[in-house]
């Protein structure tokens, strides 16, 4: 240690920091209270030995000043004292000073007294070295924290996740969620809602649900599959994420224009179909593990589809919902949530959830995110949207000679057909070229519909027949998908070519099969209004979205041309 | 919650009480890694005997678990759920890769 020694006696101030020298300190002299000062100022030493009674500044007066000064720093003041001091020596201790020693000095007791000090010195440098690095984890952490909400916040889009068919609510148990709602539109304009739950909650839960949101959002923009979306999002967890994390996801398709719901839902809360009347309709239940734990070989992504019957709401939350307790520790629970939500009417259910919940919690704080998404469908809006267009749309006479301005075409032989997802590939060049966001859609609208009945009809040979039985689609679903992995022959081509025709820009569409073909010309006729039931709503909606659409040959190659709206 | 270990013959028991949660992180943890290091035991069974409770970080703690068996050779059982940690397991399917009894 170094040691400050003052007394305005000569001899005792040689004795002692001799003394203090043979310890193995360093001693430093002053002679009175206000030396002592300058000196501490100066030199800084770890401890104080000092006479009380001194000119100029007495030694309590010395020891407050310097006390005053170090701040934080502890620098203990030992008073060497003389006999009868012993009233101002309590004084002194009271406003500052740590110990005494009597004169004559006993140099035992003071060997002794500098080794306790030496160590609690030590203790405190420890102290302090550790809050300082609290408080400097702290701020790290505080720091981080505001990077990863900004980057959730950036991802997750609230602005994006704006829809008239969705409602959502989400509020994180701390400043930061393990919960993450998603939502976007395919270009056929069905609405896809991601509801991910990480485990834990705060910055690694929030971690953990990153990786979700690009696949979501660049996948859904091209038009993939939901199933497709998942065994992507199940890569990405496993990449990133370490053995023991994991997310629970629930990905919904609502595909008004075919009258359906697809949810896939791993390790979540069951999503709930309520009808108009606030009853179930449906439930999908968790039926497969949360995404990161099994390699995405070994996983089923293939989702539960539900046919809708009239307007109704899907509802899905995270368990923060359910399981927020009251400060009696009562849970809110599932049976009071359906309850609620079939008593109100579908556009109060949202603010009826959250005010009911506010008063189950009293102002007890929840533990876990709170997550609640409402999706409607069969509103009476965007399913009309086509039916409404049709007579805008003239019938195209082709001039016998036409030069395309550019052509894209290709063929898919059977192991191509098996694993490439093909609509969605091809809709990365069309956006390039197209660049118009309604255009977009009606064109994967077309391509989706005359692929799939090009794929199903004419290279597996299905019949749509199937799906009007009982259990149909169901049905219909296991063979399409026995028959595509036993598949070993067969093609699809399809041509697209861009031209002009009196002015106007029209994208030509071509697709032939394999197949023996079929007689087109019934289903062309067919009114799109009338062609209800589960089949051949496909050709109809095509031609009531072309100016002209044709069949060649024994009815396995369609043309169709699409007026672009530029 | 203090996790106690019960070994008869070749077969390891961890008993958790109260609630399973990140808290029980430690102590979970340390009474696992003595079961896999011990050669005798072949197989550890998980008690959720005496748990009223589990959350997702306990389902993450089963998942390291699991990965640390299978690399020591040793098999691995979750037992005597009740309804409450049952449905938490059902929930997240953990019926798919562990063995509840």
């Amino acid at each position: 240690m170094k040691i400050l020694v003052v007394d305005d006696t000569e001899a005792v101030l040689l004795l002692i920091s001799r003394f203090v020298e043979a310890l193995g300190h360093v001693a430093i002299v002053a002679r009175d209270g206000a030396e002592a000062v300058d000196t501490w100022r100066r030199e800084r030493p770890d401890l104080v030995l000092m006479d009380m009674m001194m000119p100029v500044l007495s030694g309590p007066e010395a020891a407050i000043a310097i006390k005053q000064e170090a701040g934080e720093s502890w620098v203990p003041v030992v008073f060497v004292t003389g006999i009868g001091e012993e009233n101002r020596l309590a004084e002194a201790i009271e406003r500052g000073g740590d110990d005494y020693i009597n004169k004559p000095v006993n140099f035992r007791v003071l060997e002794a007294k500098l080794k306790a000090f030496d160590r609690t010195l030590e203790l405190n440098r420890k102290v302090r070295e550790q809050s300082a690095k609290l408080a400097d984890y702290y701020d790290r952490a505080e720091e981080e924290k505001r990077v990863v909400r900004h980057l959730m916040e950036q991802m997750v889009n609230a602005e994006r996740l704006y829809d008239p068919q969705l409602e959502y609510w989400l509020t994180p148990a701390e400043s930061l969620s393990g919960d993450l709602i998603a939502a976007a539109r395919t270009p056929g304009q069905a609405l896809y809602v991601l509801l991910a739950d990480g485990i834990g909650h705060g910055l690694t839960a929030a971690l953990n649900v990153l990786p979700l949101t690009q696949p979501f959002y660049s996948m859904t923009e091209k038009g993939y599959a939901i199933s497709d979306i998942l065994t992507e999002m199940n890569n990405k967890v496993r990449q990133v994420l370490p053995v023991g994390r994991f997310v629970c996801v629930v990905l919904i398709a609502i595909d008004e224009a075919n009258g359906c719901v697809d949810v896939w839902n791993g390790g979540m809360p069951a999503v709930q179909l309520i009808g108009a009347d606030g009853g179930t309709q449906h439930s999908w239940k968790s039926s497969h593990l949360p995404l990161g734990i099994v390699p995405t070989a070994a996983m089923d992504v293939i989702p539960e589809r539900y046919y809708l019957e009239g307007s109704c709401t899907v509802v899905a939350y995270s368990d923060g919902l359910t399981e927020a307790r009251n400060p009696l520790g009562e849970a809110f629970g599932v049976q009071r949530l359906f309850d609620l939500i079939a008593r109100t009417a579908p556009g109060a259910r949202m603010g009826e959830v959250q005010q009911v919940l506010a008063e189950h919690l009293d102002g007890e704080p929840h533990h876990d995110d709170i997550s609640l998404i409402m999706a409607h469908c069969g509103l009476p809006q965007p399913t009309a949207r086509e039916m409404a267009r049709g007579p805008a749309v003239e019938p195209l006479r082709l001039p016998s000679q036409l030069e395309p301005e550019w052509r894209y075409s290709m063929q898919l032989g059977a192991s191509e057909l098996r694993h490439i997802n093909t609509v969605p590939f091809m809709m990365s060049f069309i956006n390039k070229v197209l660049g118009q966001h309604e255009s977009q859609s009606d064109v994967f609208l077309i391509l989706t519909e005359l692929f799939v009945n090009a794929l199903d009809h004419g290279v597996l040979g299905l019949d749509s027949a199937i799906k009007r039985e009982p259990d149909g689609i169901e049905q219909y679903l296991v063979e399409r998908a026995r028959r595509l992995s036993e598949l070993r022959h067969g093609f699809v081509e399809i041509d697209l070519a861009g031209l002009r025709v009196e002015g106007e820009y029209y994208l030509h569409i071509v697709v032939k099969d394999s197949g023996t073909g079929f007689d087109a010309s019934s289903w062309l006729d067919t009114d799109l209004a009338k062609a209800g039931g589960l089949s051949g709503r496909g050709i109809a909606l095509v031609r009531s979205l072309c100016a002209t659409v044709f069949y060649r040959g024994p009815g396995n190659e369609v043309h169709a041309y699409y007026r672009v709206r530029e | 919650m203090t996790p106690t270990v019960e070994i008869e013959g070749d077969v390891g028991r961890v008993v958790l009480s109260g609630q399973f949660d990140f808290s029980a992180h430690r102590e979970f943890r340390q009474v696992c890694e003595t079961l896999i290091a011990d050669p005798s035991v072949k197989e550890v069974l998980v008690d959720f005997q005496n748990v009223n409770y589990l959350d997702s970080s306990a389902l993450g703690m089963l998942l390291l678990l699991k990965e640390k068996i299978g690399v020591a050779n040793k098999s691995l059982a979750l037992v005597n759920c009740r309804d409450t940690v049952k449905q938490v397991l059902e929930i997240a399917c953990f019926g798919k890769i562990f063995t509840i009894r």
